[in-house]
Formats: C-alpha cells, structure tokens, sequence
C-alpha cells in the first residue's frame, strides 16, 4: 500500500482522541490545499470544538469563529479578502443546530466559501451529548441515555437535502469508514476548494465521522457503526453540482 | 471654515461619519429607531468601494464584521433595545480577539420589545455589559446631530487606537432629529497595515496570522496585564465632557444625550429667572468623566441627574466620581423627554428643600 507523504501544512501533533475523524479531515484539507497550490492563501475558521485543534497545527492564517457562527466569520473574512481560499472546519452541533441560521444563510447567499462540516452524531467538545440534527433514533449519549425517543427530542435530519434547494455551488457528503470513502471524500473536498479556486459559489462538504470517545466505542466499532447505521440515514452522495460559472 | 455641511437626520451623520472614517464593511439587523443607519450604509456603501450586508440576526452580522475585523478592515454594526442584546455575544468576542469594531445603540425606551419611542435605559447594558467575561468598551454619547457624525469619527479613531470595541450611545431622539451637520474629511484606511491582521496571502515561509481567542499565544498572565493595561490607559486618557455654566451653579444637572439638551435649555431659562444651574454632560459614559467632577465648585449645593429610565442607571457612577461629596437628585422621566419648564420647576423645588433626594439601590 503506497503511504502518502504527510503534508507540511500540518505542523504540529494533533490533539484529537485516538481514532477520531476530524483529523483524517484535517489531513485530507492539508493535502488538497497542497496538492492545489493553495496553501499561501488559505484561511481557516475552525469552530470553538473539537474542530479548534486545527489551529494550531496548520500551517495557514486562521481564526476560531464562536461555536455556531463560523460560517458567518468565514462571510466577514471572505468579502475583505476575496482572493484568500477560506475554508471552515465545523462540527454538525455548529452548522446544523446553533448556527443553522447562519449556514443556510451563507449558502444561500452563495458565498464562495467551503464549508466543511464534520457529521459525528453527536456533541464531542462538551462530552458527548446528543445532536438534535444527526444523532440516531434509539443512539444513547449523556442526555439521551435511554436513546434517542422521537417523542421528546424529534428525528435527526438531513440538512444536506435542505441546502441543496439552495442554488448553490456543491453539496456532497463523504464519509471515513474505509480507505474508499475517505478517497471519494478527498474528492469532494478538492472539489469545494477548487470551485472557490475559480471563482464559483458556496460549497459544502460534510463528513460522517467517528467520535469513539463519546460513541463509548472502540475506532474500529465506530467505522462499522458508520457504515451499517449512520449511512443509512445520511446517504453519501454528490447531492448538487450546478457547475457553473459564478 | 469646512463648508461640507447637510441637513442629516442622527442616524444618517452615524452612517456617513462612519463612511468618512474608512468604515468599508458594515452588516446589521434592521430595527427601529435605528434603521436608517443600515439604509444608509446600504445605499453608500457600494460607492465607496465597501460591502453591506444585511444578516439574518443581530448575532451573525456581529460574527460578519468580526471576521472583516479579523482581516484588519474597519468595520461596523448598529442595532437597538432587544437587537442590542443580540449584540452582547459578539462584543465579547471581539474583545476576547482584540479587534476593532465600532457598534451603534440607538437606545428605545422599555424591556422586553419596550416600545419602539426613544429612551434612555440601556446604559447600564452599554457601560457595564458587554457580553460575558471582563472587558471595558469605550461608549460615546452623541446630543446633535454633528455629534452623531463627529463621535462615530472619533469612535473609529479610539477602536483603532487600543483594539476594543467603542459604542456609539445614541437615542431615538437624536438619532431621528434633522439638523446642519458638517461633515469630517473623508480618509481611506489602509486594511493591510497590521501585522496582527489576516490576509491569506503570504510568502511561504512567513508567519501565519492566528486569530484566537484571549490571544492563546501570550498566556493568562500576561494577558490579564495586557488587558488591565489597556482599560487603565483608556480611564487615563479618554475621559470628555462638556460643562455649561458649572462655575458659579447652586445646583449641577448631569445629563447625556437628548436629556443634556433639555437640561442647557433649562440652564438657560432657570438664570434668566435668577436661578443659578449648571450642567456636566458626560461624552463618554465610559470612561466616565470623573475628572468632571474633581472641582465641583463650592456654590453647589446638589447634583440632579437627567434621565430616560425608571431607576437612575448613571447614579452610582455620579457618586463615585463625585465621591459622594454632594447630595444627588433624580428628575426621571422613562419614555417622555424631558420638558424645560418641568425641569426648571423640580431644580427650584430641590433648592426649595421640597425633594426628596435620589434612592440609588
Ligand atoms: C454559545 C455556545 N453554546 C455552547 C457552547 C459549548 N459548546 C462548545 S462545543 C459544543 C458542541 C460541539 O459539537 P459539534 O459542533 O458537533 O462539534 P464536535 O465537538 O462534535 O466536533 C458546545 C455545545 C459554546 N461554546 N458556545
Ligand atoms: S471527543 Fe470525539 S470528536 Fe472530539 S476529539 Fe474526541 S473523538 Fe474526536
């Protein structure tokens, strides 16, 4: 198997639980502002989760946006600085549920920014607690711990099929269960980061993850639960590409 | 003499004062008394070579011109009564950040919705609040239209000075009233002249921006020393005032905003009948003027603050700065402004011993 060179946009050791997603994330973004040339250009707005580790230890201009805000950071950063490639690294907690507002927004006013939201099914940061946007019906978290019932907390939704009526760039979902996916995923993150390249509109990538801290699973249970129940609700597809000029 | 002068209304010598300080980027939330500034900004905005945008909130239009902040651009928002409170969440941050930003609070009268008329009872949420954690804003009380665009100039000014967060504390009278206004210079500010700033285009091997919060790179103490530093230097330094006829007063009105205008024409009326008032008209409520109040003259035998609120928000900061060394009133007048005779008829009951003096609790 042919490993690939670590990116030196990645600088520093990370501090994420062993087996979590968001550096496979990290690691891909790293490879595709690299292998795109875009490394000098590129601003990160991480959320103020689990995704903050990220800022540290990539070698790019960044800032923390507030849990639920970043997209609207990202907005501010973009319209002063519109060569810069401005990326945002955020949970589902920030980009679905506080900050829901704020993403539709900025995808509907089709700010060429990529959104990169990592799904988890769950709050990590603050310990595991359930996400009302992605976490299964019947998933135990600290404040579901019989499961998630309808009943009280509703049904997980799919927000990518929200966003895609949006007339926006691209909307996919990746996923990190095996080395096939995580393939298809960095695709689709190259793919975000060069429609802002060329100057095209909003791009969202979201990513199923593993948390296996919070999941209270091994990393290899978590991939498996990944595949067999999380893709079920999330399909990983290309949801839109309007590839167009903009 | 500059002849660059308009007939404005409070809230456009806002906008344009901003426009004219380099402001280039604005988002806001429209809500009255206030909006006009947002009309304005997005009428002008795009001619001057800056971006408006109207967000979906309060919130993320904070977190907009916080990220533009964040790229050096100066930057603002305005908003008013339960749009202000919105505002506290990105007041914090920007000072957490240490980035400039300035922000207008038309003030209307009431809690909750309140009502849309003007009023003068979020100055304790200005002056004291700003979102959670410790952190001083510099506040800015504009009574005229010139004021309006000669404060939100200055606002930029001092935002840029020492990294904070500056307010421009106007009400709904003042910001809805048409005046003369001459107009400062108009300067172009240059976004790239930070260090501090990001700009996402950088040679290879040079240092990267990171913008975070309670700049992590400094550590607790040294960031606490830092942030105490620069509030001091701002108390030192940025105290302003007005005093009209203090000299020889028997009594002293403390007002701001369109109660300090009221309160000059009380003054006025009440020496033309042999009563001897005065007024302190804080322009900065924080910094409070303390300085005003070191001399207070002999002849003074109380002070009477002047305001739009059901309690005294601005008693306890009288009392310190006069330290307590005179006895304070209160003419409170919540939704209505003020009327001359009205006020000129209580002063005469104070020095007639007829009132009773303020509560402040
Ligand atoms: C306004 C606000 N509310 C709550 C929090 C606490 N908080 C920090 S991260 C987080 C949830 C993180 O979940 P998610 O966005 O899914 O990211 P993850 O950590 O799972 O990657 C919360 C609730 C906060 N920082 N700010
Ligand atoms: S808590 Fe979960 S999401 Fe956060 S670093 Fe650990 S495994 Fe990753």
């Amino acid at each position: 198997m042919a490993i690939r060179k670590k990116p030196e946009m990645i600088n520093q050791q990370v501090g994420w639980c062993g087996g979590c997603g968001h550096g496979i994330v990290q690691r891909l973004i790293a490879e595709c502002c690299e292998e795109l040339g875009l490394v000098e250009k590129t601003v990160q707005v991480v959320d103020i989760a689990c995704a903050y580790w990220s800022i540290d230890t990539l070698n790019c201009d960044g800032i923390a946006g507030p849990h639920g805000r970043c997209a609207a950071v990202a907005t501010g950063i973009k319209k002063v600085r519109p060569e810069a490639n401005v990326y945002v690294h955020a949970g589902d907690g920030c980009s679905y549920v506080i900050g829901l507002a704020e993403t539709c927004y900025t995808a509907m006013r089709d700010i060429p920014i990529t959104m990169i939201v990592v799904n988890n099914g769950i709050f990590g940061m603050t310990g595991g607690q359930m996400n009302p946007a992605t976490t299964l019906l019947g998933d135990k978290t600290v404040s579901s711990v019989k499961g998630r019932d309808e009943k009280t907390a509703g049904k997980p939704f799919d927000m990518l099929k929200i966003i895609e009526t949006f007339d926006i760039e691209y909307a996919a979902r990746g996923a990190l269960y095996d080395t096939k996916h995580i393939n298809q995923t960095k695709k689709m993150l190259k793919k975000g980061f060069e429609n802002q390249r060329d100057g095209k509109g909003f791009s969202i990538i979201e990513i199923l993850s593993p948390c296996p801290t919070n999941w209270k699973m091994s990393p290899v249970d978590s991939m498996i639960k990944l595949e067999k129940e999380n893709e079920l609700i999330f399909p990983v597809r290309v949801y839109k590409d309007r590839g167009g000029e903009k | 003499m500059n002849k660059d002068y308009s007939l404005m209304k409070g809230n456009e010598a806002i906008a344009e004062g901003a426009l004219r300080a380099g402001c280039r980027f604005y988002a806001g939330y429209p809500i009255t008394p206030q909006s006009e500034i947002l009309e304005y900004m997005s009428t002008h905005m795009e001619e001057r070579g800056g971006v408006f945008i109207q967000g979906e909130s309060e919130i993320a239009s904070m977190s907009m011109i916080w990220g533009a902040a964040a790229c050096g651009e100066r930057v603002m928002s305005s908003s008013s009564g339960p749009g202000y409170d919105l505002k506290q969440e990105g007041i914090s941050y920007l000072a957490s950040y240490n980035l400039p930003a300035v922000l207008a609070d038309v003030m209307r009268y009431g809690l909750g919705d309140g009502e849309i008329t003007e009023g003068q009872d979020s100055y304790w949420e200005a002056t004291k609040g700003g979102g959670h954690g410790d952190s001083r804003q510099i506040v800015l009380t504009p009574s005229s239209v010139q004021e309006c665009a000669d404060l939100t100039y200055l606002a930029f000014e001092l935002a840029d000075k020492y990294n904070t967060v500056a307010i421009i504390l106007s009400d709904g009278a003042i910001s809805q009233m048409i005046e003369k206004c001459y107009l400062p210079d108009a300067l172009e500010h240059d976004k790239d002249k930070y260090d501090w700033a990001i700009t996402g285009y950088k040679e290879k091997n040079a240092t990267k921006v990171k913008v975070t919060n309670m700049d992590r790179t400094i550590g607790h103490e040294a960031w606490n020393e830092l942030m105490r530093n620069k509030f001091k230097t701002i108390y030192d330094n940025e105290q302003r005032w007005e005093d009209f006829m203090v000299e020889d007063a028997e009594l002293i009105l403390v007002a701001y905003g369109i109660s300090a205008r009221v309160c000059k024409s009380a003054v006025r009326s009440a020496r033309a009948q042999g009563v001897k008032l005065g007024l302190i008209r804080p322009i900065t409520v924080w910094p409070y003027p303390d300085q005003a109040f070191q001399n207070i003259p002999e002849s003074v035998k109380a002070l009477v603050t002047v305001e739009m609120s059901i309690s005294s928000q601005m008693a306890p900061d009288i009392q310190m700065a006069s330290k307590f060394s005179k006895p304070l009133y209160g003419y409170l007048s919540t939704l209505y402004v003020p009327k001359t005779e009205e006020l000129v008829a209580y002063c005469k009951s104070v020095l007639a011993g007829n009132e009773n003096a303020l509560e402040v609790y």
